[in-house]
């Protein structure tokens, strides 16, 4: 009797603690109807086959899809093996870096721009968003067929204007191939950086302009030490989505780039792509991806651990 | 604001986790015939000109008039996307009862498909011709059906032949080399040989060159990529890309948009198909061509024959009755040569060679004789044309013969 009463003790002793469980429990069983559906999509769409595809890492999986049985990290090994994957690493680097910093600058000055009155900003605006309304595989062929050395149009005007004395073969070779597609990334990203900054400029209140003004700051100053502050989190928020959706770009490389021989044009992206289709390699594109997403993780975080954009100052 | 960093952190986990699983190739779940009973028959296949859908539909429509019982669900797809549907319909455990794509091998060596005795009569059976079955049995058991033949042959510009001075046909590497070289210098975006080492189909045309040496890429059991001829016949076709014989940037050129080049006029030589001739004539009826047999290193004839196949899958639910008697009635000469003349092709049947009359398709007919094929039967060959697809063209970027085939016999080996 006594002892079941001393162990009685402990959970009523405390009255507090319990009770709010409880009550967060309560909570929570009120809120599932409620959240239940975003989480079994977030199970069944997202958890589910992440866990498949690294499940499918640690398989030996014949090149028509029959698992054949356990693999170890065999499919990591041949990647390690893989000649070319420091080049194709190198690459990833060069395209996300290159590609996302080079439509942020862009997209910096863009905003500005539009975000000033001016006689037709309306339709300049309209125009900003045309890359994004269409489709990045159009968007890509339409420059493919322009550069193609045979009927492209683009090569036929610089020979028409005398630079180049025959056509080349722009989307035919590796780096040039490579330098193109990431115009074309930078493109086709421009509308939706270019918005979201906009948008971060237009919530900036009119009175710290105003008062920089009376303080007498010139226009370089404010802009550093008012505006760029200002707009961190929609920077932040444009640089995430933008190396996330520029590191899993396939389309504009497929297009540019995929005739090419080899992997001098190759990101991590692009090579799982190879190994699937080329090398008929499910298992080891798996382990690709694997790698890629936790690449992609590492990017981010490496970016807000030195970029520190959510800091407040 | 710390909760928006956090909702930040979290969203770009949860898309970048996204993106990385859709790039995956995970996909398709469960699904199936929905109007289910055994008499539906699902038929995947690919397109091989723009009316390809058009004439299956008109075949389906014949066939279920007069087997009402029987109902087929027709899927087309593109060359370029097959290869992944079927992947991802076989490892969702949804294959199509009826498939048709050019290798059979892989299926048959995971044992998902009928053996063509199980689901073909007897007759139909025996109207192959004896070189394609062959070509479509594993161990001595046919397990591919073969549905269409193709072969290559060179066709040349007979005009600008002329305007370089070429008087005669090459029927050897050199003649080739030198022709080439001839109208390469015609100059204003004329080139002599038009060879396409993209990834589309590069093992087609490195293959007309290794076979024109001799070699070959093997058998059932072996593939040889890395041998002594197929470098020799590879390091003539680099000397070729080197010497100016051939238009720019090889590596990258895939094979449709070049025979487009060659429609138009400004390519002297390429190895080209059957369809070929009909494009000609219905883009520029006007170009001076012939076809003329492929040169080789000592001029004796060979071409590459290639073979696409229909194969029957095992799935759930006894369904061979109504595959076989869909396939007989798909294989009955009328039918078939229909198919096949209006797809350009070469037949595979007895009855339907008989049948065809068609002087363009001369100079093909009168190579088939000499073809050779791919070992498609070996489960490796897919990885070995995959891996051809994407390597063979750096010769054309100054990377030695030897190195690409040792590299290519290694991705062979590996799959």
């Amino acid at each position: 009797m006594t002892s079941a009463k001393a162990e009685a003790r402990p959970t009523t002793a405390p009255p507090e603690r319990p009770r709010k469980r409880s009550r967060r429990r309560q909570e929570l069983v009120a809120a599932l109807p409620w959240i239940g559906p975003t989480l079994a999509l977030i199970l069944t769409i997202v958890l589910f086959p992440a866990a498949y595809m690294v499940w499918t890492s640690v398989r030996d999986v014949s090149s028509f899809g029959v698992d054949r049985g356990p693999a170890g990290l065999d499919n990591y090994q041949r990647l390690l093996e893989f000649d070319a994957f420091p080049r194709v690493l190198l690459n990833t680097v060069v395209w996300v870096v290159g590609v996302v910093a080079i439509t942020v600058l862009i997209s910096l000055a863009l905003a500005q721009l539009l975000n000033k009155a001016f006689p037709g900003r309306r339709l300049v605006r309209l125009a900003v968003i045309v890359p994004w309304a269409s489709s990045v595989v159009m968007t890509s062929v339409v420059f493919y067929y322009g550069l193609d050395p045979f009927y492209g149009i683009f090569n036929q005007m610089l020979v028409d204007i005398g630079l180049l004395e025959a056509p080349y073969g722009f989307t035919k070779n590796a780096v040039p191939a490579f330098l193109v597609s990431m115009a074309i990334a930078v493109f086709v990203s421009l509308p939706f950086t270019t918005y979201t900054l906009l948008a971060g400029l237009q919530a900036i209140p009119e009175e710290t302009f105003e008062a920089a003004q009376v303080d007498g700051a010139g226009a370089g100053r404010t802009y550093l030490e008012i505006t760029l502050p200002s707009l961190r989190p929609a920077l932040a928020v444009a640089t995430i989505i933008n190396i996330i959706n520029v590191f899993n770009s396939l389309p504009i490389l497929r297009t540019i780039t995929g005739s090419i021989p080899g992997y001098d044009a190759d990101t991590t992206t692009t090579l799982i792509f190879k190994f699937i289709q080329a090398d008929r390699q499910v298992d080891t594109a798996s382990a690709m991806s694997v790698v890629n997403f936790v690449l992609v993780l590492v990017i981010i975080l490496g970016y807000l651990r030195i970029v520190r954009p959510m800091r407040e100052d | 604001m710390k909760s928006t960093r956090r909702a930040i952190r979290a969203s770009a986990v949860v898309l970048g986790l996204g993106v990385a699983v859709s790039a995956c190739g995970f996909g398709g779940t469960g699904g199936g015939s929905e109007s289910g009973g055994d008499s539906t028959i699902d038929l995947l296949v690919p397109t091989y000109s723009g009316g390809t859908k058009d004439l299956w539909e008109e075949i389906i429509a014949d066939f279920e008039a007069e087997n009402s019982d029987i109902q087929v669900n027709l899927e087309v797809q593109s060359w370029d996307n097959i290869n992944d549907v079927v992947r991802t319909k076989v490892q969702a455990n949804d294959a199509p009862d009826i498939l048709n794509i050019d290798a059979f091998a892989s299926f048959a060596a995971d044992d998902l498909l009928y053996p063509a005795q199980d689901v073909l009569s007897e007759e139909t059976l025996a109207d192959f011709q004896e070189s394609f079955v062959e070509n479509a049995s594993v161990d001595g058991e046919q397990m591919g059906l073969p549905l269409i033949a193709s072969a290559r042959t060179l066709f040349a510009n007979t005009e600008l032949m002329q305007q370089a001075g070429v008087t005669e046909m090459p029927a050897t590497w050199d003649e080739l080399l030198a022709a080439s070289k001839k109208i390469s210098a015609l100059g204003g975006g004329v080139h002599g040989y038009g060879m396409p080492l993209g990834n589309e189909e590069a093992q087609a045309e490195t293959s007309i060159w290794v076979f024109g040496n001799g070699g070959d890429w093997g058998d059932e059991s072996e593939i040889t990529v890395d041998t002594p001829e197929n470098v020799e016949a590879v390091e003539f076709m680099k000397r070729m890309i080197d010497e100016g014989a051939t238009q720019p940037d090889p590596g990258a050129t895939d094979r449709t948009p070049l025979i487009n080049v060659f429609v138009q006029g400004k390519i002297g030589f390429i190895e080209a198909l059957p369809p070929t001739v009909d494009q000609i004539e219905k883009e520029n009826p006007d170009l001076a061509y012939e076809l003329t047999p492929i040169p080789t290193k000592d001029g004796s004839s060979v071409t590459l024959g290639v073979a696409d196949h229909l194969m029957a899958f095992k799935n759930e639910g006894d369904k061979q009755d109504a595959i076989r008697t869909f396939l007989d009635y798909f294989y009955s000469t009328d039918v078939y040569t229909n198919f096949v003349q209006t797809e350009n092709f070469l037949p595979v049947t007895q009855s339907a060679a008989e049948q065809m009359d068609n002087a363009d398709m001369e100079v093909f007919l009168e190579a088939l004789p000499d073809a050779k094929f791919y070992p498609s039967t070996n489960p490796a060959w897919p990885a070995a044309q995959g891996a051809m697809q994407t390597q063979i063209g750096q010769i054309g970027q100054g990377k030695p013969a030897a190195e690409v085939m040792a590299e290519i016999q290694a991705r062979a080996e590996a799959g």
